[in-house]
């Protein structure tokens, strides 16, 4: 087996939560107060419950090949060729494609909203070398560096509350202006957000507790889910539906005007810190899915030496396939990738996996 | 374990290094912009005109004597067809990087303010340098003079003109909330105005004919159709409007004395909410406003015993009809004069006839100018101060 590393299951959550949340938080508010305007709010609480469907569909599937991960099972399930096809599509097409999608997220923030003149290929080599070390050292490794950094994003919070004071609870109403379709619609986005949940699936053989994976999964999703709904709340309090859809980035406007006393104030650092070192974790935690399940599909015994190269792909990938300039990756990120992905790996693949366990009788019976 | 202390140590002292010099800007390197201002000229450019601290001067700035101290601020100002370019013409006057950071006020002269917001904004709200919380106003004459101007408090007259606008004694808005209220078709914009005002200096001996320095007031509120100024509120009308908006956080009434008319009481307000109810029928559309008000009672002009419940009531009811002409000048003005809805009633239908506002929004200036309003103001006075009665009161 090439991890020997066991995590408990709260590093699990906690790493999942930093697996969704980064850049959930910044690109979210933006794409779904578009459509839905003030119910935006109201968008995520259906997205959450979609998530929660997804974690419950992953992990009743995953606890059926106890100490097997994705890559295992499906060999188990649809047999060997098949199952290696499947394995190949997630690992390009999923966790490469969302890896490289965060890795250019990352650079196009700092370079968009903080640092202009530097060249985001700084960035991205950066965030990718160091997601790459913690890789190379293992889930643990990850894990730790993610629980120690974790309480940043904590910090969040208390930008939000300090935002209060020019928040209008008005901004919020009517409720329901749009009806239900623009709301549902908006959904998809942070539904495939929290549907990237489907990664546990590579981590809950390493649980030492594999049976707490349910909860594991819940947890993390209800917190992401909180933490979302938290950060759309506070933009549209801010700003109102009309202004809002119109940031690339709302919360981080929202957090610039925060000004207590005329000298608390430019607390937007907070933001990019919890940005910072949350990519660093969501790009650590594709970037191993990728090198582990590279390593299981071609049967290696150990996935260290496909760290370096896969950092390499990471890295071109993210420069190549999500369009040219910003404009093209808002555009095709949320409205062209995300559906795709949705559809496809988070709910497709693991519903028709598991169909097929249920009906050739595969696997343990899950708990 | 010693070594591996040493070297965690060298670690956290690379971290000085590390910073790095990548878009490095010394503070001797940046002119750092405390206001801005926009013009139209006479011959269709935009003119940007900047007021940059002299961070050296700022100091000793405010120290009394000398005579001729320098201004800390120095104001320039360039041309260009954007905001961008006209930047850009400045970056050739102005020896140090412009940086908007810290940018206090913007504000538009009249002239560029009816050509349109729409021309100005968009650059403070696109660039990472300008906060959305920069605090905007329109003068009536050009924004370079208002920028041109000294303050005799503040270091600079940027400063001095955010400080007034903070001080909430006429209707403040940052750019984000112009921006909003820009977006919004329940509510038309209005802006703080300002204007430049003279005022004497203090003068000692060999003085005897001071310079007339200039200095920023507050001078009501400008009203927009869209992004196009229009007309103007005076300070009068503009409380009016305060009133009808529910923003107002400071300030005094000033009635009749109930037992001597001719004399006057003012009240000090403490606190105040506006509640505002639309109500539709398919037809017609009306409001009901409700004005809610707290105050104390700090000064009477009048002899009179006014520590007495009755003449509270009276006070009171002095009080809320005084509020209520107040509010109903500047909203005969918004309805019957300008014809736009500056109080945001449109936003309060919205939140009430999700459905109705969908037929209504694309005209609602000239549904909300044919609605009725009916404005009813509860006030109370809680405190009178430190007196009861004054001591020459007459005795009965």
């Amino acid at each position: 087996m090439p991890e020997k590393g066991k995590i408990d299951s709260k590093q699990a959550v906690l790493l999942m939560i930093s697996m969704i949340l980064p850049t959930a938080i910044l690109t979210i508010p933006a794409v779904t107060v578009k459509t839905a305007r003030q119910d935006a709010w109201l968008s995520v609480m259906v997205a959450t419950l979609a998530g929660l469907l997804i974690a419950r569909l992953v992990v009743s599937l995953s606890l059926r090949f106890p100490g097997q991960t994705l890559f295992e099972f499906s060999e188990e399930i649809l047999g060997k060729a098949l199952g290696k096809m499947v394995g190949f599509l997630y690992i390009w097409l999923f966790f490469l494609y969302i890896g490289s999608g965060v890795v250019r997220e990352f650079g196009v923030f700092l370079v968009t909203a903080v640092m202009p003149a530097t060249p985001i290929i700084v960035f991205l080599i950066v965030v990718t070398a160091v997601a790459g070390y913690a890789v190379r050292n293992g889930l643990e490794v990850l894990c730790r560096f993610n629980q120690l950094f974790i309480p940043v994003t904590g910090l969040l919070v208390i930008v939000f509350l300090l935002s209060t004071l020019d928040m209008k609870l008005d901004r919020l109403l009517p409720v329901f202006d749009a009806g239900l379709a623009p709301i549902v619609k908006s959904a998809v986005t942070p539904t495939m957000w929290l549907g990237e949940i489907v990664t546990l699936a590579m981590i809950i053989p390493y649980l030492s507790k594999p049976k707490e994976a349910h909860r594991v999964a819940v947890l993390s999703i209800l917190i992401t889910g909180f933490f979302l709904t938290a950060s759309i709340m506070e933009a549209l309090l801010i700003f109102g539906p009309n202004l809002t859809g119109h940031w690339i980035f709302p919360t981080f406007n929202a957090t610039r005007v925060v000004s207590i006393a005329n000298f608390l104030e430019r607390l937007e650092f907070i933001v990019i810190m919890a940005w910072v070192l949350g990519g660093i974790v969501k790009v650590g935690v594709f970037y191993y899915a990728v090198v582990l399940g590279s390593a299981q599909c071609l049967g290696l015994r150990d996935y260290r030496p496909l760290v370096l190269p896969v950092g390499v792909i990471l890295v071109a990938l993210s420069i190549l396939l999500h369009g040219e300039n910003i404009v093209e990756v808002l555009h095709y990120i949320p409205h062209v990738e995300v559906p795709f992905l949705l559809i496809v790996f988070e709910v497709g693949i693991p519903l028709l996996l598991l169909i097929v366990a249920l009906v050739r009788g595969k696997g343990g019976k899950s708990n | 374990m010693r070594k591996k202390i040493a070297i965690l140590l060298l670690l956290f002292f690379l971290i000085g290094l590390l910073g790095g010099c990548w878009s490095r800007r010394e503070i001797t390197e940046v002119a750092i912009i405390m206001g801005t201002g926009v013009d139209w000229t006479a011959d269709d450019r935009i003119r940007l005109t900047v007021q940059i601290a002299k961070p050296g001067d700022f100091g000793a700035g405010g120290e009394a004597g000398a005579g001729g101290k320098e201004p800390p601020a120095w104001v320039v100002w360039a041309e260009g067809k954007t905001i961008e370019e006209a930047e850009r013409y400045l970056a050739m006057k102005v020896p140090r990087d412009i940086y908007w950071g810290h940018s206090v006020i913007l504000v538009l002269g009249e002239e560029m303010a009816k050509k349109g917001t729409g021309m100005v904004t968009n650059f403070f709200h696109r660039s990472r340098g300008p906060r959305e919380t920069m605090w905007f106003m329109v003068t009536r004459g050009e924004a370079k003079d208002i920028l041109e101007t000294h303050s005799e408090l503040a270091k600079t007259s940027a400063q001095a003109a955010g400080f007034l606008t903070r001080m909430e004694t006429s209707y403040a808005v940052q750019s984000r909330e112009f921006a909003e209220m820009l977006a919004s078709k329940g509510v038309q914009p209005v802006v703080t105005g300002v204007e430049v005002k003279e005022t004497g200096k203090a003068h000692g001996p060999g003085q005897e004919n001071p310079p007339v320095e200039k200095e920023v007031k507050l001078s009501g509120v400008a009203v927009f159709k869209e992004d196009k100024l229009i007309k103007w509120l005076d300070e009068h009308e503009t409380r009016g409007l305060l009133w009808l908006k529910g923003e107002v956080k400071k300030g005094a009434v000033t009635v009749p004395s109930p037992g001597e008319p001719e004399k006057e009481v003012s009240i000090k307000i403490r606190r105040s909410s506006t509640k505002i109810v639309p109500e539709y029928d398919g037809e017609n559309l009306w409001f009901n406003v409700m004005i809610n008000v707290e105050g104390d009672m700090v000064e009477q002009q009048s002899r009179e015993d006014l520590a007495k419940p009755e003449k509270i009531k009276a006070l009171e009811s002095a009080m809320a009809g005084e509020i209520k002409a107040r509010a109903a000048e500047a909203l005969e003005k918004a309805q019957r004069e300008y014809g736009v809805d500056i109080f945001g009633f449109g936003d309060a239908f919205h939140r009430k006839y999700k459905k109705e506002w969908r037929e209504l929004k694309n005209r609602w200036d000239e549904e909300f100018s044919r609605a009725d309003v009916n404005i009813a103001v509860e006030a109370h006075v809680r405190e009178i101060g430190l007196l009861t009665t004054r001591a020459s009161t007459p005795e009965e």
